[in-house]
């Protein structure tokens, strides 16, 4: 059947034509790309469920197509966010990005279709260097120091992942990817690979480092793919995985601390991306089958509404300039729109009843208490007020209330504000009609989040943090909104090792003019050339050589002749 | 008959247009014969590798004297792939060479110079097909001597001594060569490698035999630039004309890489000549090259030095395979020698693109290429292919030898293997960052000549290659593969 | 210009009917009967004063975490 094609080739065809035809056409091309996730979802549709297509590598059989449940749902969910965010990226003439973008989400689908190890990796390495694209091209000094360490962190992860690969090939003699052991040297090589991915703690620097350096567009894709990829692959590999709710339950708790005293909103923004993924490890390491749907339906609804967030505070980037909550404030007054919107995102991050993070987040809940994690779960609830904090109260509210700083920005632009609602639209669907989703999920389950308890607990857990936020407020002991640099791991490899290299190297500069007094003295004889060009050389040794091409050619002649 | 001639037409078709390159008027003629040449040796050597797949090995007796006392050639997986090599990049630099050097040489010395690239690929090509030690020794010395020519018509000033830096180490090089073939022939009697492999065992001054090993094998390192012999390496590539540092980079020191496998493992065979001592100590050397150009590279300032670095780093892949001596690590080694060479002639392309306006290579002159969006994509596809992405060659050669390493237990050997990637993507990133993403201060006005139609086409074939033979391995892998057995006595 | 929020009198309503609504959620937690799965949800209004405590806490603790985290905007670029 003419459909049965790894859909991440639709993506990476659409960026060759991009690449060729934009010079031709220029950027009005852009105007194309939300047609290519729409087209590549319908292939997506009617592809058949035992569709699968293969690649001989060497002496190895490379899996790009393996469609399954589990793979199916993060289809749809990549083209979803593809979707908005080409619409959302309409205003951007910058090839650079597109390109980076289309291969980019290429990249995701490839992974999560791929059915071995050596795919995975293939993908996994397309997705660090065609999103490392979607930093550089903010073109700043920042954004590009900040875009080599995500590169060169997203590539270890690759690195690991292969050498995982290359241990079980050796061990096994396979390299299909399906659950795995973390124990085993290969099993614990591509958890670690996997690990940097979705931002485990001490490993999650790469992302609050780079994602708030992107472009407005750019973030929005960043924050659509890699860690959903990673939590997809998790979800595959280490399902069940007891290190996994422990690892997750730290994820949820610790960005919250930072998010609370950073200042960049689109940063705030990034260490809630990291505790939301807190929730999905913990389901993963689970491992039931409510525990894994709602990590995979968490994952789902995170895309859309961490989404729709990076939308807005991508809108005020566009319109301001920047999104230090230090400095900005009152903007509901001319960006009303971005606001409401802003706030239904806020409110489905949150986990408000009605919202889409309620009906995903409560799975993840109840399974917790289910499987016996009565500390755990205290934490996760910890975090969840958290979340509200930081990201449902704080983001709104710096950037559009607070302090009215005089800022006077225009409105977002409409295909902005349009992406914005189909991501809000999503986010009180999937709240208000969770069997929307449901019936979507991979594992069998019966459950249904609307009864009276988790409505009323959720309730009542959501307005008594923000009675908190407002006393605190009120008390003065609510921190301000500073300008800084809050250190977090990534000082070891943007201090620690920089200060070290530059010692060794003032080691090296002390001991540079011995050396260097001894070279010259060894060298001056040959310094200056003289009567010796580079024409005498050549023709004398073309007399040489002449004469012994031609003796051993008539040689060589003459024998055959005589023979 | 005509089948077991093309083998040595290989080797005669240059030598014999290299004196009438130099004797025809204009410098497009020259070219033209050149390029002929070129397309026929090509094809020749496409044929013959056909000829020698699965295993066989064509036998050519020079003159027919029989083997030992005639010159034979002897052709093999192992020589075909490097022959298919030296052709292939010999032709791809030479549609690059046209516009290119016309750029940098004065016009009444091109006909030389196109003479003189024939004389430098005859040497090549008969250092990889002769099965006589010291014909081997000839064609070195042919290949040398031209090279130094070739390097030494640089438009800097700097070329000439960086040529005679060249000559110099060349020669001791071929010294210590022919010292030790001198010695071999003292205590066997023989020059032909089959003849000599098979006295090896049996000689009865084995102390002459091995310190001739210990010449011969010392000379071919520097040859090769192995790690601690790689000194004047980076003069030369930096230096020279912009073809010609694609042209070597490409081939010279694979030649001669692979006569050191050809000499360890095929002539002295593995038993005598490798040690588990000595093979550690491949191991050693391949991994020390790998960290060393590496860090080396990520600090130069000049785009075709980085490379020279870079492809000492690259070549210290090889040795480790040979040092492995497992069929996947040796046949990752040979395929890297391939692989390697044409992703390195692409890359030094692209800088002699780069360096056409402002006539030198220095990154900081070269900022702010963004005129040119073509150039990233062959930076980028040969910069992957250096890191050893997936979907070009360099991560072909990289996953046979990490699966090597693996097999015989070596986790550091892996380790280093992957930390040489990691500090690969460290100076990629520095000149694809420099070229692309700093703006240029000042920005040039004038361009300079722009690149020619010839160049475009070259780039744009080894682009094509290293993308299709990093995704279609059968043909490389599987001859790299034929010829690790061989060498090796393994059979399949 | 002066918009809906500026008015001290809007914000001051606002606020009371969100204080309104915590003690209507405080009140139904006594009226409602709801389900307990563990046993430290029986505490009488745990939700709502978790809630609570809990953001303080971590509002305090962030405050804390500064002092010791805090540098100038510039740090990495010196």
């Amino acid at each position: 059947m003419m459909a049965e094609y790894p859909p991440f080739l639709n993506f990476y065809l659409a960026a060759l034509f991009y690449l060729l035809l934009s010079p031709l056409f220029g950027p009005r091309l852009r105007f194309l790309l939300p047609l290519v996730p729409l087209l590549s979802l319908g292939q997506l549709i009617i592809l058949s469920p035992d569709a699968s297509w293969s690649w001989q590598l060497a002496s190895l059989s490379m899996e790009w197509l393996r469609v399954d449940k589990l793979s199916l749902l993060f289809g749809y969910l990549f083209h979803l966010a593809a979707f908005i965010g080409f619409v959302y990226a309409l205003h951007v003439k910058d090839t650079l990005q597109q390109v980076s973008a289309l291969l980019y989400a290429g990249s995701a689908l490839g992974a999560v279709f791929s059915g071995d190890l050596l795919s995975l990796f293939l993908f996994w390495e397309m997705m660090a260097v065609s999103s490392s694209g979607l930093v550089f091209a903010r073109q700043t000094q920042t954004a590009r120091g900040a875009g080599i360490r995500y590169l060169i962190v997203q590539v270890l992860s690759g690195v690991l992942l292969l050498s995982g690969a290359l241990v079980q090939f050796q061990q096994t003699g396979t390299l299909r990817f399906d659950a795995m052991q973390a124990d085993g040297i290969a099993g614990g090589l591509i958890l670690f690979a996997f690990g940097i991915k979705c931002a485990f703690p001490l490993l999650h620097n790469w992302l609050v480092d780079a994602y708030p350096e992107s472009t407005a567009s750019g973030t929005l894709f960043l924050s659509a793919f890699t860690t959903k990829v990673a939590v997809y692959a998790l979800a595959r590999g280490f399902a069940g995985t007891e290190l996994l709710v422990y690892i997750g339950a730290i994820m949820t708790c610790f960005p919250i601390f930072y998010a609370v005293i950073e200042n960049d909103l689109r940063r705030v923004l990034a260490y809630s991306l990291i505790n939301q993924l807190g929730f999905m490890v913990c389901g993963v390491g689970l491992g039931t089958a409510l525990a894994l749907n709602g990590a995979v339906a968490h994952a789902f609804a995170d895309v859309i509404f961490k989404g729709l967030l990076f939308m807005s505070m991508g809108a005020v980037l566009h319109r301001v300039g920047h999104t230090l909550g230090s400095d900005l404030g009152g903007l509901h007054k001319t960006m009303p729109k971005s606001t409401l919107l802003c706030i239904i995102g806020a409110g489905s991050i949150s986990a408000f009843p009605l919202f889409s993070g309620f009906v995903t987040k409560s799975m993840i809940m109840s399974a917790m208490i289910e499987a016996g994690h009565d500390w755990l779960w205290l934490a996760l609830l910890f975090a969840s007020a958290g979340v509200f904090h930081h990201a449902g109260i704080k983001i709104p509210f710096f950037a559009f209330f607070a302090h009215d700083r005089g800022l006077r920005p225009k409105e977002a632009p409409v295909h902005m504000l349009f992406a914005m609602s189909m991501s809000a639209f999503l986010c009180l669907l999937i709240g208000m009609f969770p069997q929307l989703l449901y019936r979507l999920l991979p594992w069998q389950m019966n459950y249904w989040p609307y009864d009276l308890t988790h409505t009323l607990t959720q309730l009542q857990l959501l307005f008594f943090s923000a009675l908190a936020f407002v006393w605190l407020n009120k008390q003065g002991i609510y921190p301000p909104e500073l300008r800084s640099v809050n250190l977090d791991s990534d000082w070891l490899y943007r201090k620690y090792l920089p200060n070290m290299a530059r010692w060794l190297w003032s080691v090296r500069e002390f001991t540079q003019p011995g050396i260097a007094r001894v070279q010259s003295v060894i060298l001056r004889p040959f310094s200056h050339q003289s009567g010796l060009t580079a024409f005498d050389t050549s023709q004398l040794l073309l007399k040489l050589l002449l004469g012994l091409a031609i003796l051993i050619g008539i040689g060589l002649l003459s024998s055959d002749l005589f023979n | 008959m005509i089948e077991n001639h093309m083998t040595i037409m290989l080797v005669v078709l240059p030598m014999l247009a290299a004196p009438l390159i130099a004797l025809l008027p204009s410098k497009n003629l020259s070219w033209g014969l050149a390029i002929l040449t070129a397309t026929l040796q090509l094809y020749l050597a496409v044929n013959v590798l056909l000829d020698v797949q699965g295993g066989t090995a064509i036998h050519y007796e020079l003159g027919g004297w029989a083997p030992p006392w005639g010159i034979s050639y002897r052709l093999d997986s192992l020589n075909g792939l490097m022959a298919l090599l030296v052709c292939l990049i010999n032709f791809v630099c030479l549609l690059y060479a046209k516009a290119s050097i016309e750029a940098e040489i004065p016009g009444r010395k091109l006909g030389l110079f196109y003479a003189t690239w024939q004389l430098v690929v005859t040497g090549l090509l008969g250092i990889v097909l002769t099965g006589d030690i010291f014909n081997l020794f000839v064609f070195l010395e042919i290949s040398s001597l031209s090279t130094y020519a070739l390097i030494g018509m640089g438009r800097q000033r700097q070329a000439l001594m960086a040529a005679f830096q060249y000559l110099l180490s060349g020669t001791l090089g071929a010294s210590f060569f022919l010292i030790g073939v001198g010695l071999c022939y003292a205590a066997t009697g023989t020059l032909n490698m089959q003849d000599l492999a098979s006295q090896i065992g049996q000689s009865d001054q084995p102390m002459t035999l091995y310190s001739g090993f210990a010449f011969l094998f010392t000379g071919l390192l520097l040859k090769a630039a192995i790690y601690p012999l790689h000194a004047w390496l980076p003069n030369v590539y930096q230096f020279s004309p912009q073809a010609v540092s694609a042209l070597l980079s490409a081939t010279s020191t694979k030649v001669a890489l692979y006569v050191v496998v050809r000499c360890l493992l095929d002539v002295f065979g593995v038993e005598f000549s490798l040690s588990r001592l000595f093979a550690d100590l491949l191991l050693l050397a391949g991994s020390l090259a790998i960290l060393f150009g590496s860090l080396r590279a990520i600090q130069q300032t000049d785009l075709k030095r980085l490379l020279a670095y870079s492809s000492i780093a690259q070549l210290g892949y090889s040795v480790v395979g040979l040092g492995l001596l497992t069929v996947t690590g040796l046949s990752g080694a040979l395929v890297h020698l391939f692989n390697h060479g044409i992703t390195k002639a692409a890359l030094f392309m692209g800088a002699g693109m780069l360096a056409l306006g402002p006539g030198t290579t220095l990154l900081t002159r070269l900022a702010g290429g963004t005129h040119r969006p073509w150039l990233l994509l062959l930076f980028l596809t040969g910069g992957l292919s250096l890191i050893g992405f997936p979907g070009t060659v360099g991560f072909i050669s990289k996953w046979m030898l990490a699966l090597a390493a693996i097999e015989q237990g070596h986790w550091w050997l892996l380790v280093v293997i992957l930390l040489g990637s990691l500090l690969a993507i460290l100076y990629v990133w520095k000149f694809i960052e420099t070229l692309y993403f700093v703006p240029q201060n000042p920005p040039e006005t004038s361009t300079g000549p722009v690149p020619g139609r010839g160049m475009w086409l070259a780039c744009g074939l080894l682009c094509l290659a290293i993308v299709y033979f990093g995704l279609d391995t059968r043909f490389t892998l599987g001859v790299a593969m034929d010829a690790a057995r061989q060498l090796l006595g393994v059979h399949p | 210009m002066s918009g809906f929020f500026d008015k001290a009198n809007h914000i001051k309503w606002i606020l009371r009917s969100f204080y309104g609504l915590c003690v209507l959620l405080l009140v139904l937690d006594f009226l409602l009967h709801r389900h307990h799965y563990l046993q430290i949800e029986k505490i009488p209004a745990f939700y709502p004063l978790f809630g609570f405590v809990a953001c303080v806490t971590l509002v305090v603790v962030a405050k804390w975490m500064r002092r010791l985290l805090k540098r100038d905007e510039d740090y990495y670029d010196g």
